[in-house]
């Protein structure tokens, strides 16, 4: 019992020493929100988008924006760890390598939830259709969670590389393919009057990744940080 | 190096004799389908390597985990060389497809979920050529690439479960029974295992031979003797 207390004493020092390096610095959460609401106004012009379409297309511009935001919130937080060696920092705590991975998966998932709750009232007004509904904010809540996981995941393969700085998205997206499939899907028919019964397929299906990518950092983020 | 073993020109051998037996099984015993006719017969050999593909990415994941817990960099090759030929049977298995769609769909293509998933799978699989070539030593690499291998092999069963949930116009080939979107016939089962098969003997002789390759690199960087 104390053992399990101790992990998770250290999973709350990473997630928030995490969360104190952005709220000093303010270097990640400013610079999603911008490019995500960059990345709204372009779709508007590189789609020509008519009134009739832009309702039609609220549920999966919001989960490419939220992919494409969550990927540099990712990269910035991986980036944290190289600049002055803290990785190694982190290396040679005498601590369970996974408290690591869930404590960075923690702060990642606060900033990109963060960064959804001002975008989804946002991509609301902006494009006509509401979408502050419970339902929809348990599909964010689920799919952002399934996506951090095996964000922080790859983030923490991707910094070994040469290539770090464009790695991530490569490795991310096709890898996070079920997630988006299903996030989409979920919110397109929850926006479109379904209830959650009805979509309960896809909601079973973004849990499964959520619980698969959170066993596959529990099992493999020690052999993936190990030098 | 030592002489190839006996195993392996077997498999060779039989490859080269078995990819035309089949060849000539599909356009000569097998009927001509009664509604598409003799483009059917691109089938045989797309969902062939299909399988192919799909199973030399299941063989690489296997070497991802043999060399995670072994650290022998022999099963690093096996990894490299089974996703390698793993994405040329992808190739092969989308390229067929596009054959028989123009004249069945007529178009090349179409944004149908099955058809867009395996496009990004064989992404998946191209970007692990980039994520390796991107690692410094021989150990990172082999480290890394075997995670990534074994993260891919989870996350391809969830993209083919996904796409379950939506309606597809692909055909269904293994389905349960009754609900069949098109009956062989008994010549036609027998060329289409067949085919899955000779292309199994072919994934397992070319795969065999690219690690020989990568093994005799690696004895070329170690400075050879």
């Amino acid at each position: 019992m104390t053992g399990f207390r101790r992990y998770l004493q250290t999973v709350w020092a990473i997630f928030r020493k995490d969360v104190q390096v952005e709220w000093r610095g303010r270097q990640g959460v400013p610079v999603m929100l911008v490019f995500s609401l960059l990345v709204v106004f372009l779709f508007n012009f590189a789609l020509q988008l008519s009134p009739q379409l832009q309702s039609g297309l609220a549920s999966g511009l919001l989960w490419v924006t939220l992919a494409f935001a969550a990927t540099l919130g990712l990269n910035r937080s991986a980036a944290l760890e190289r600049e002055n060696d803290a990785l190694n920092g982190l290396m040679l705590a005498p601590v369970d390598r996974s408290a690591i991975f869930f404590g960075k998966t923690l702060s990642n998932l606060a900033s990109t939830l963060l960064v959804a709750f001002i975008l989804m009232p946002t991509i609301s007004l902006f494009f006509g259709q509401n979408l502050l509904k419970p339902a929809l904010f348990l599909v964010v809540i689920l799919g952002t969670g399934a996506y951090t996981c095996l964000g922080t995941i790859l983030s923490a393969l991707s910094i070994q590389s040469r290539t770090r700085d464009v790695l991530l998205p490569v490795l991310l997206y096709p890898l996070a393919l079920p997630i988006l499939i299903a996030a989409s899907e979920a919110s397109r028919g929850i926006l479109s009057g379904q209830t959650l019964g009805e979509l309960q397929n896809w909601l079973y299906l973004l849990l499964a990744c959520g619980i698969l990518f959170t066993a596959t950092g529990l099992l493999l983020f020690e052999t993936i940080l190990e030098e | 190096m030592p002489n190839k073993p006996l195993l392996l020109r077997v498999l060779d051998i039989l490859s080269i004799i078995l990819i035309p037996a089949a060849l000539v099984l599909i356009l000569f015993f097998t009927p001509e389908e009664a509604t598409m006719g003799a483009v059917q017969k691109v089938f045989y050999f797309h969902v062939a390597s299909a399988w192919a593909g799909m199973l030399s990415f299941v063989v690489a994941a296997g070497a991802g985990i043999g060399y995670l817990t072994t650290r022998d960099f022999k099963w690093d090759w096996l990894s490299l060389s089974a996703v390698e030929v793993g994405v040329v049977f992808g190739l092969v298995a989308i390229a067929s497809g596009m054959i028989w769609a123009k004249p069945i769909w007529n178009v090349w293509w179409v944004w149908d979920p099955r058809l867009t998933t395996t496009a990004i799978m064989e992404l998946l699989y191209l970007t692990y050529f980039i994520l390796r070539s991107g690692l410094n030593t021989m150990e990172t690499r082999a480290r890394l690439a075997a995670v990534y291998a074994i993260i891919s092999v989870i996350t391809v069963p969830l993209t083919f479960l996904s796409i379950r949930l939506f309606r597809t116009i692909h055909p269904v080939v293994i389905a349960p029974t009754g609900s069949a979107d098109f009956n062989m016939s008994p010549r036609m089962l027998v060329a289409f295992f067949a085919s899955l098969v000779v292309f199994t003997i072919l994934l397992a002789d070319l795969i065999w031979n690219r690690y020989r390759l990568a093994a005799l690199q690696a004895k070329i960087n170690q400075g050879g003797n």
